[in-house]
């Protein structure tokens, strides 16, 4: 009994690390909720006070995911260009949903899974292709939403996820996307075999102008 | 600049001492709400306004320790200049 006063927010700790990362997960979440679960050992026996303090602390908890994304670090503004888009998304969302039916929030779900995942796979093993700020040639990576999507697995569920989404929305298109992306895999095959071979000769790549890495 | 919410944060740590997050949102009259106060707080501790600490668990608890926030001598010497510039701005206007 005793055990269950204190234990609140354990579910909470867990699923946490998905949407967060460990900075944010140290100065902001622990603190909520070990915030929770004082209050929740405060309340003692009494089991009007411990309702209400759980609820204090989940709203608490679920308020944060919500303010997350729009959190700045950097500037004493709130982010207002990603407030922005958020409240355009949000909009966009609710007149297509109004206009063409209920089952087209399924796409912005999908995306927003999608894009949950991405971020929770590149918390755990971030890119690790080097490249120098001055360097003359592009970054091959996919920047998505401040996210260098690079070729691994993070880059398969980019592709695999937005396969999905646009499945979803326009079912007619599958097929050309089915084999587009069975083309590209050919493509990407004999890109990899190229840069294998030229990594024979330059593995370093510093010497190629620009124009030669594609 | 000093934005609003991290000058009564200051306020409240300066004049009334080391206090955690919940007192900080309990003390400031609805001001600081329980959902956004750890980000705010985490932020001015990135600026070095405010510097925090686990409290020293009682024997026995069980639960996570809570985090006590104080503010730095450069927190301090922040609001000091900015209620200098306040107060010289408000004596500007009027004369």
């Amino acid at each position: 009994m005793g055990d269950e006063i204190v234990k609140p927010g354990t579910r909470l700790l867990r699923i946490a690390p998905l949407f967060f990362n460990e900075r944010f997960l140290a100065s902001v979440v622990r603190p909520t909720i070990a915030d929770l679960q004082s209050e929740v050992a405060a309340a003692g026996s009494n089991r009007m006070r411990r309702v209400r303090a759980r609820w204090r602390g989940y709203s608490a908890f679920w308020m944060l995911i919500l303010v997350a994304p729009f959190a700045s670090w950097s500037d004493d503004q709130p982010n207002g260009a990603l407030g922005g888009v958020a409240v355009g998304l949000a909009v966009v969302t609710f007149l297509t949903v109004v206009t063409l039916g209920a089952w087209t929030a399924v796409v912005p779900a999908a995306g927003t899974a999608v894009a949950l995942l991405i971020h929770a796979w590149y918390e755990r093993h971030p890119s690790d292709v080097a490249m120098p700020p001055g360097a003359p040639w592009r970054s091959p990576q996919i920047n998505f939403s401040s996210t260098d999507i690079a070729g691994n697995i993070g880059g398969l569920i980019f592709v695999v996820g937005s396969v999905v989404i646009v499945s979803v929305a326009l079912p007619l298109v599958f097929w050309f996307l089915l084999a587009g992306a069975i083309a590209a895999c050919f493509v990407a095959w004999g890109l990899v075999a190229w840069h294998t071979r030229a990594r024979g000769r330059d593995w370093t790549c510093a010497g190629r102008p620009p124009r030669q890495l594609l | 600049m000093l934005p609003k919410k991290e000058r009564l944060i200051l306020e409240l740590l300066v004049g009334e001492g080391p206090m955690y997050g919940l007192q900080l949102v309990e003390r400031s009259d609805g001001a600081l709400k329980r959902g956004t106060v750890y980000v705010t707080l985490g932020r001015m501790e990135s600026k070095g306004l405010v510097e925090s600490e686990q409290e020293t668990p009682a024997p026995g608890a069980i639960g996570l320790p809570r985090r006590i926030y104080r503010p730095t001598l450069l927190g301090e010497r922040t609001l000091r200049a900015w209620m200098a510039f306040t107060r010289e701005l408000a004596w500007g206007t009027k004369s």
